[in-house]
């Protein structure tokens, strides 16, 4: 079974096509990495997947669930499961990390309370925020805000985490260092990786597979 | 489906409180008896000089108004927005205080100062005390009490487009020309929708004034109209009187959407956090200082003066609070009341119109910007004609109508101050928790509501000070013996000695000071944890 199926989606925003016609399929554990120019439809594409726009035409699978068809969203973004790292990091200002990562294991039907705190620790040390917890966004230097986010988007075992172009603005030592814990985190967690590009050096680093959009 | 579910409520309580009453209102002007006749406007036409002359004077005042509160409005919005001008922060507040208070008060203030007994009048030479006397009255005084009220609202609203503005767009320009041009070319250009907003804000409210005519004896068409109902008590002929009010009002909101809203530009920063850049005055940096505090001091400061002045007199304070401490209470419960439910109703419509998830979203923004402009009384007149029923009786003699008519007249304040907080919160931090699985609800309380909170603290205090400022609708509305603060003033001026209406004026005025305080002190706490 694929973790991800897309069946000729179409989006358009005001009568301008941003994703045409697009089949694809991702299997469990692989790692896709989208490559293409500004405005090809990337980002569209990756936010069809999570939920937060729905196609006007075509069918989108999540391990092998129909989540959206023509036009509806079948299952809502909060209910498919999915782990996702944002461009902006989109990390919340007035929480504190542990609170981040709290806040997801709140919402997430198969975590159990007492499970939460250890659940926190062991994220903590994978993306070796041990020390961070309680620190805030805002205290904290680019390369942990971005740790933080994949905490974030990893805590509660998503078989899916999908990363919109995260390391586009760092300096270019720190990015590298990035890909490294990614490809570290996904050989232990083993989930179905799409990542968003610009870059064919980070196209070509992090996915097993590499889709040039045009 | 919770999110579809509570805007739809949101979408239903304004449609009950805000189009329900002007339906109404049109309703009880055409059926007379149970039968659809237009005989009241018949007979409204048939009398038409004293309406005609009317409504020739508030289009005059309202136009004089706009015209000279725009310029000074915008002309300060760019010395306090877009240059190095010294106390700038200080300046914006001081001579932001009129539009907190009731433009009544102001007019009260200028009484006190110029009218003949005033402060002036003990100082100045005897012709010029008697000129400036005599302009108080009439035409030129409520047109200078309505440009020191409302010039404020110009210049916030300047304030905030600058704000808006790229600093990119004007670097560009600098790189091929001097600031003066920059400012001309580039910069007035992209604020001037904001700018011609504000004018029609100018001339809508003052459209609608009450007060100030009426203190300062100027005969204008939003007191024909209540005349009808309180003197007369007419109701079906107050309403149709009401009419071309409404009609003006839907007219200039016309023209506003059809004319201004295409001219709207995407200004949002590219690089957040980025200054606004300023331009250095150079050696007017003090010449404009002085001018500008000189304007405030004349403006504002000597206005109030005199109005604390005229309070100092024995026991005029302990016979303003023997005589309206009741109304002072009730006047803090109700604005707290009716700022808090506009703020919960203000940010679920917010949240609608900024992030557009349903269709009528353009219709509900519009519906609350009619709302504001339309004068209260025609508000207070459509929600009598919509309340005032056997069955609806519990409500029509309760100080719910005040609330409704707060939330009517005021729910665009909060849904816009809402609109433009969600503009500072990323769309992707909620979609970040909806993700992570939490529902609508729970990404409200969580995310949005908290890292919005200084927005929204904001918004509830500027609802409160509008709220405790209300006259046109609360004043046709309140149950009896519950009148609130403002109209008590109104009441007691009838009969009441100057120095007890001065000294409730300066309660009132307290009251709105303090509520601007506690936003100053709001916001410098809250900066820091940003």
């Amino acid at each position: 079974m694929n973790a991800i199926e897309l069946r000729a989606v179409t989006k358009a925003y005001d009568g301008r096509t941003a994703v045409a016609d697009i089949t694809l399929s991702i299997e469990r554990g692989e790692r896709v990495a989208l490559a293409g120019p500004s405005g090809c439809g990337k980002t569209t594409l990756l936010r069809l997947v999570a939920g937060l726009e729905v196609p006007d035409s075509g069918t989108i699978r999540i391990n092998g669930t129909l989540v959206a068809e023509h036009g509806r969203n079948l299952v809502e973004p909060e209910q498919r499961h999915i782990g996702m790292v944002f461009q902006d990091l989109a990390l919340w200002p007035h929480m504190t990390v542990h609170g981040h990562l709290d806040f997801v294991l709140r919402y997430d039907k198969r975590s159990q309370p007492a499970d939460r705190p250890s659940r926190i620790r062991e994220i903590l040390e994978m993306v070796r925020l041990s020390d961070r917890g309680r620190a805030k966004p805002g205290e904290l230097s680019g390369g942990e805000q971005q740790r933080v986010a994949l905490a974030r988007a990893l805590i509660a075992k998503p078989t899916i985490v999908l990363m919109d172009e995260p390391l586009s603005s760092l300096d270019p030592e720190l990015s590298l260092h990035l890909r490294g814990e990614i490809l570290r985190l996904h050989a232990e967690l083993s989930f179905a990786l799409v990542y968003v590009t610009h870059s064919r050096e980070e196209a070509a680093d992090l996915g097993s597979r590499v889709i040039h959009m045009l | 489906m919770q999110r579809r579910l509570t805007l739809l409520l949101a979408v239903l309580a304004l449609a009950v409180v805000g189009l329900l009453p002007l339906v109404a209102m049109v309703v009880t002007s055409v059926f007379v008896s149970g039968k659809l006749t237009l005989a009241i406007y018949t007979k409204l036409l048939s009398n038409p000089l004293q309406y005609w002359i009317a409504l020739g004077h508030s289009l005059t005042l309202a136009t004089l108004s706009a015209v000279c509160a725009t310029p000074l409005g915008v002309a300060l919005g760019l010395l306090f927005g877009k240059t190095d001008l010294p106390f700038r922060r200080t300046l914006t507040v001081l001579l932001g205080i009129p539009l907190l208070l009731p433009p009544y008060v102001l007019a009260i203030c200028w009484f006190n100062l110029l009218a003949s007994g005033g402060l002036l009048a003990q100082g100045a030479p005897v012709q010029l005390a008697g000129l400036l006397s005599h302009a108080l009255y009439g035409l030129p005084g409520c047109w200078w009490v309505m440009v020191s009220a409302l010039a404020p609202a110009v210049m916030i609203l300047t304030l905030v487009s600058l704000h808006a503005i790229d600093p990119r767009l004007e670097e560009a320009g600098r790189l091929v020309a001097r600031w003066p041009v920059v400012l001309y070319r580039i910069t007035l250009p992209l604020v001037l929708p904001g700018i011609l907003f504000g004018g029609l804000l100018v001339f809508l409210l003052t459209l609608g004034e009450v007060g100030v005519p009426v203190f300062l004896r100027y005969p204008v068409y939003a007191v024909e109209t209540l005349t009808q109902f309180s003197a007369f008590y007419d109701f079906g002929a107050a309403t149709a009187a009401a009419m071309p009010l409404l009609l003006v009002t839907l007219l200039m909101l016309t023209l506003e959407r059809r004319f201004l809203r295409a001219k709207v530009y995407n200004l949002r920063p590219s690089t957040p956090g980025r200054r606004m850049l300023r331009v250095p005055l150079g050696r007017w940096r003090i010449p404009a200082f002085l001018s500008v505090s000189l304007l405030g001091a004349v403006m504002v400061v000597l206005p109030i003066a005199a109005l604390v002045v005229a309070s100092l007199s024995p026991f005029a304070y302990w016979e303003a609070w023997r005589q309206a401490a009741s109304s002072l209470g009730r006047s803090l419960v109700l604005a707290a009341t009716g700022a808090t439910l506009l703020m919960l109703l203000g940010f679920f419509c917010g949240y609608l119109i900024r992030t557009r998830t349903m269709r009528l979203w353009r219709a509900l923004d519009t519906l609350t910007l009619l709302l504001f402009t339309l004068p209260g009384t025609v508000i207070g007149m459509g929600l009598i004609a919509l309340w005032n029923r056997p069955g609806t009786a519990f409500v029509y003699a309760s100080a719910a109508m005040v609330i409704l008519a707060y939330l009517a007249q005021y729910i665009a304040l909060t849904s816009r101050i809402t609109v433009a907080t969600l503009f500072n919160v990323p769309q992707s931090l909620e979609e970040a928790a909806q993700i992570a699985g939490a529902p609508w609800l729970a990404r409200i309380r969580h995310i949005v509501v908290p890292v919005g909170l200084p927005g929204l603290v904001g918004g509830w205090l500027i609802g409160f000070i509008f709220c405790m400022r209300d006259l046109g609708a609360s004043m046709l509305v309140y149950p009896p013996g519950q009148e609130t603060l403002s109209v008590r003033i109104l009441t007691l001026m009838a009969n009441g000695t100057p120095s007890l209406i001065s000294a409730l004026c300066v309660m009132l005025v307290a009251v709105a000071l303090s509520a601007l305080g506690l936003l100053g002190l709001f916001f410098r706490t809250a900066a820091p944890r940003r």
